[in-house]
């Protein structure tokens, strides 16, 4: 069966068609209505691998990796899970291990402490403007406490949407949301009065 | 939207973060383009990878024997071993029968109508009085809620329904009044079907 391809009035099929009908779409051989779910959701999967990863070249990689999982894997999605929750649990995947590759590297390459050192060493220019300030405080925290974080408070899933994300039960996801926002107000209170 | 009950510097963090991330054109097209060169996806699809990250409706996967994986076979072996006992010395036990749950055991009469075929005869209930519809859904009616309605007992308030099921492992849930709620009397699934609240029956297919 081939379908006609949606008209490309801005926002018409945000509207009329939700994720699961475009994913029934994919299955039944309109491939275009991929792209649809990949403008959905892209920008929030990048969005949530930058603040994971630390930068964008990572964290497009690894949202890549995961719509291409994603489509490969379409046909085990089911209707009862949100497109959502379903493409994070991907995501948050594919971001651990990420940061398990890159520490990895790290591990191969930055043997001279000298070396090591330097590489911390917070650039000047870079040491004004809120949003610095939160990433280097996201990038302060464990990467568990920061999954849960940006989950809960950015990305504004559920507990149990993040249960299904990453495989983690509620109570322990809302111990890591709580230990992450009791660091990140401390560790802003160290910059700015955001705490206060 | 931040959550009301937040701080208000933590609905600040949130709406900070939150703020759209640029989507690159060029990363967008190499995307499609690479989506483009993929076969089409179908209901039937298994990936071939190992891949693990997507909840499975069926595990048939590629196997690779490595001195790691052979440890692992060894390991899931024997733990399906001592499950397998487990299901056999359970299924023996007075007011057990043949069936592992709370479901059958609430109804140990069942099992003496478990038919030639192995297929078991298991009740579920769920004590809900003040529900007006109560479905069963699970991986023996693709999940189906209006598949599997529960009848009321109205001296007791409790929903009942019995069903044949084949021998193996069966998620399940209970659909009251249109939300999804675990079986509060069985265990909860252990894997990561899909991180909601679901209920396991274990059927052990011996006939007593």
């Amino acid at each position: 069966m081939r379908f006609v391809t949606p008209p490309s009035v801005p926002g018409f099929n945000r509207v009329v068609m939700t994720d699961a009908t475009l994913v029934r779409r994919v299955l039944e051989g309109d491939t275009a209505a991929f792209t649809m779910l990949v403008d959905r959701h892209a920008a929030a999967c990048t969005r949530f691998a930058i603040r994971m990863l630390g930068n964008r070249e990572d964290a497009e990689d690894a949202t890549q990796e995961s719509f291409i999982r994603a489509y490969r894997s379409l046909g085990r999605y089911e209707e009862r899970q949100a497109f959502r929750t379903w493409l994070f649990q991907i995501l948050v995947n594919r971001c651990r291990t990420a940061a398990l590759r890159r520490q990895r590297r790290q591990r191969m390459f930055l043997v001279d402490d000298n070396a090591v050192a330097l590489a911390s060493v917070r650039p000047a220019a870079e040491s004004s403007g809120v949003r610095e300030e939160l990433q280097r405080a996201i990038d302060a925290l464990d990467p568990d406490q920061r999954e849960a974080f940006l989950l809960k408070h950015v990305e504004q899933l559920s507990y149990d949407e993040m249960a299904a994300a990453t495989g983690v039960g509620v109570s322990a996801l809302k111990m890591r949301v709580k230990r992450a926002c009791d660091r990140m107000q401390w560790l802003l209170r160290e910059v700015s009065d955001v705490g206060t | 939207m931040s959550a009301p009950e937040n701080p208000r510097w933590l609905n600040e963090i949130g709406d900070e973060l939150r703020r759209e991330v640029p989507v690159r054109a060029a990363w967008r097209s190499q995307l499609l383009d690479d989506i483009a060169r993929l076969p089409v996806p179908t209901a039937e699809d298994e990936i071939d990878d190992g891949d693990r990250d997507s909840p499975r409706r069926s595990a048939s996967r590629r196997i690779v024997l490595t001195p790691f994986t052979s440890l692992a076979a060894a390991v899931v072996f024997c733990a399906l071993g001592a499950s397998a006992m487990y299901v056999a010395l359970a299924s023996r036990a007075p007011g057990g029968r043949d069936i592992i749950a709370s479901r059958s055991r609430t109804d140990p009469s069942s099992t003496a109508s478990a038919s030639a075929t192995a297929q078991e005869l298991v009740r579920f209930q769920l004590s809900a009085p003040n529900a007006s519809h109560v479905a069963l859904v699970g991986s023996f009616n693709e999940w189906n809620p209006v598949a599997t309605p529960l009848t009321r007992d109205p001296a007791t308030g409790t929903w009942v329904v019995s069903l044949r099921l084949p021998p193996g492992r069966h998620v399940y849930a209970f659909v009251v009044d249109g939300d999804v709620t675990a079986d509060p009397a069985a265990p909860r699934a252990a894997d990561n079907d899909f991180g909601s609240a679901n209920s396991v029956v274990l059927v052990s297919g011996r006939t007593s």
